[in-house]
């Protein structure tokens, strides 16, 4: 399945519009700039070109310095797999998906049903699961290593990660030093800096903090670059609070982070592999929380997102799954199928966040495979259909005519096996009596069956032991000089 | 116009989220003697009183909030603290408050909403702002006789940085005056209690009924 999935187009901006938000991006990169408390970054704005104040930290960003960004950045390459058989092949039609995102505080456990802090073990459990389900073509997390200590909390979660599947990695590395660590660590997987440079098999993930600017974190950008490693970006300005309330100007000001990470990226190493988002949250007007399942997170992560993404012909991020719903119930249900269809439907690359829930705050198994569900038929709608002799069949209608039926029709044998129906394999079609008869069972409940047995049953190609033992090294090093106390 | 209904226009033009119309207001009801004291307390802590009290009906949002406050925090600032310096009053407010994001981290929208939901509270608020390196905040917990330092953190790398606060409170002999509590979406109260935080708040609502715990004002 993987590498043949195309998306669609969904469509409601004009050209004009989308030319609109290019052009005030442009001017509040000029005019307004971005400020960035990095003097790393700000010296290499500075030897671009830009307009740097070392004083106030501002960077304005000239219109002629974008253009040539956009135009280094590649529209094609491949994310690789540890497995060639999951390479991601990223151009302007394939879509995936992805387990999770950065680390989640909680995690619902599998258990007791109650929330708890994720460990270690839970990182490396929620990766097998990842790497165990069909729709799934990427990894992040839905869990977090919160039992290690917090210096090093990320190594240990790229460790189980890399340790527990075969598939490609996204995931995220705050700061110089983590990335100089995750870095060695994947180079390590990969077999040297070099191999890593020429299959890539993780990309950085980054979220440039809103309203316009660049946080000494954003280091990070610098030194996956300075490797050659894919980068996919993650701006997210909430609608009333980190940007305009209304979403035209909220995308304004994410196209604004997406575009001078962009530059910054394509200014360390012209051509680095670069994924494009342009999202905008609701910030919940009773809680202030960043809404997940909003509309309006839903809209501009597929819609603007990809009519963006296409008008700068790069490959863009974005969402399946993430319900701000606390559990994976009928809300969660229909938050994760809203976003993942409308992202599905305008062809967005890289959809993540299968799994999570509470807005993020935790990671669910059972969501996860729920979304697995959900993702296979947004997949099925997004297919379309044929028209064509074969699928209009007149020759089985007329053969059998009124009053009869097509249940053993050849040709109905046929298509049922091509897949013309879709057939859930999570979902219950069952009836009310035969579901009473089985115990009335909740769809988590039957998804959680479904984690139990993938993780008894499933097991990725481990890594050498040699590897293994490089990656514990890396990592006691980085204790001992990031552990002070 | 009676001192009752200078102060009435003061507490409504809070409701305006008008900055001008409040600034009026106070301006109006100084110039007709009513004491800064009073107008800070029967005048605009009335309005963002009301103001809280539509929120928690659903008929005003977070951001009516974060604008009431901000509005009055300024016409405090700059009408009523000068007149109160003049005449070398004190503000009786409930306690005050340090308030900022630790060094390293950039994320202060939470750290705003809390700020906000303090000073609608009746707390005197020193909002510091983003990216507060330890040693300003034990300067101005000195400078200003601080009774609550609020810490805030976003990134799991930047949590650490709450407890170097504590622990330059801690060897500036501050420790045992103030109150430390600390926030932030990582944040837990295991976490608090491992650095010796005094409290710890899950949502800004929360924090200003911990704050309270911890004065004994409730």
């Amino acid at each position: 399945m993987n590498g043949v999935l195309r998306g669609q187009k969904l469509r409601f901006l004009t050209k004009r519009e989308i030319e609109t938000i290019h052009s005030a991006t442009l001017e509040i990169l000029r005019t307004v700039g971005i400020k960035v408390f990095s003097d790393k970054i700000l010296k290499i704005f500075t030897e671009a070109g830009a307009e740097t104040n070392s004083e106030s930290k501002i960077v304005k960003i000239p219109e002629y310095l974008i253009k040539e960004a956009l135009k280094k950045a590649p529209k094609k390459f491949i994310l690789y797999g540890r497995n060639p058989k999951y390479n991601i092949i990223v151009d302007n039609k394939r879509i995936y998906f992805g387990l999770g995102g950065t680390p989640t505080p909680y995690f619902l456990d599998l258990e007791s049903g109650e929330f708890r802090r994720p460990t270690k073990k839970d990182v490396a459990e929620v990766t097998r699961l990842g790497d165990a389900l069909e729709n799934i073509s990427f990894i992040m997390t839905i869990a977090g290593a919160y039992d290690v200590p917090y210096e090093v909390q990320y190594l240990h979660e790229y460790e189980a990660i890399f340790n527990n599947t075969e598939k490609p990695i996204v995931y995220p590395a705050p700061g110089a030093e983590i990335a100089q660590y995750a870095l060695s660590m994947a180079s390590a997987v990969a077999g040297g800096e070099d191999e890593l440079r020429e299959k890539p098999f993780i990309c950085l993930y980054s979220e440039p903090p809103p309203p316009l600017m660049m946080a000494e974190t954003d280091e990070n950008l610098i030194e996956y670059a300075n490797h050659g490693v894919p980068i996919a970006l993650g701006p997210t300005s909430m609608a009333g609070s980190t940007g305009p309330v209304t979403l035209a100007g909220a995308a304004v000001v994410s196209n604004a982070q997406s575009l001078a990470a962009l530059t910054l990226i394509q200014t360390v190493n012209p051509s680095n592999p670069v994924f494009y988002a342009c999202w905008v949250a609701a910030t919940d007007p009773r809680t202030g929380r960043h809404a997940y399942g909003s509309p309006e997170f839903a809209f501009s992560t597929s819609v603007i997102n990809s009519q963006m993404a296409r008008y700068y012909e790069l490959p863009c991020f974005g969402f399946a799954g993430c319900p701000d719903s606390n559990f994976p119930d009928a809300q969660a249900g229909a938050e994760a199928m809203m976003m993942t269809l409308m992202n599905t439907l305008s062809g967005v690359n890289l959809m993540h966040d299968c799994g999570y829930i509470a807005g993020g705050d935790a990671g669910s198994m059972e969501m996860a495979v729920i979304c697995n569900e959900i993702c296979g038929i947004a997949l099925k709608i997004a297919k379309g259909i044929e028209v064509n002799d074969k699928t209009l069949a007149l020759d089985v209608i007329r053969e059998v005519g009124p009053g009869g039926h097509f249940l053993s029709h050849k040709h109905t044998l046929k298509f049922l096996e091509s897949g013309e129906i879709y057939i859930p394999k999570l979902f219950n079609r069952i009836s009310k009596e035969a579901w009473i008869k089985a115990g009335k069972k909740q769809i988590y409940e039957v998804a959680r069956d479904v984690v139990r047995k993938i993780l008894k049953e499933h097991s990725p190609k481990p890594l050498s032991p040699d590897v293994q033992q490089k990656l514990r090294e890396i990592i006691k090093n980085a204790e001992r000089k990031k552990i002070t106390r | 116009m009676s001192e009752n209904e200078l102060l009435n226009q003061v507490a409504e033009a809070v409701l305006s989220f008008d900055e001008n119309k409040v600034i009026e207001a106070v301006r109006i009801a100084l110039k007709n003697g009513v004491s800064p004291i009073d107008i800070i307390e029967k005048g605009l802590t009335k309005g963002l009183r009301t103001v809280g009290d539509k929120f928690e009906t659903g008929e005003f949002f977070l951001m009516h909030m974060v604008a009431a406050a901000e509005i009055t925090k300024k016409a405090i600032d700059k009408i009523l603290q000068p007149e109160l310096s003049k005449s070398k009053t004190q503000r009786k407010a409930l306690g005050k408050v340090v308030i900022g994001t630790v060094a390293g981290d950039i994320h202060d929208i939470g750290k705003n909403i809390v700020a906000a939901m303090l000073l609608s509270a009746g707390f005197e608020v020193y909002d510091l702002g983003k990216d507060v390196p330890a040693g300003e905040f034990v300067k101005k917990v000195r400078e200003v006789d601080a009774d609550v330092v609020a810490l805030s953190a976003l990134l799991s790398t930047t949590l650490p940085m709450q407890r170097v606060v504590i622990e330059a409170l801690e060897s500036s002999g501050l420790r045992e005056k103030v109150k430390v509590i600390v926030g932030g979406a990582p944040v837990t109260k295991e976490w608090a209690e491992e650095i010796g935080a005094d409290g710890y708040a899950e949502n800004a609502i929360e924090a200003v009924n911990v704050l309270k715990r911890l004065l004994n004002l409730t």
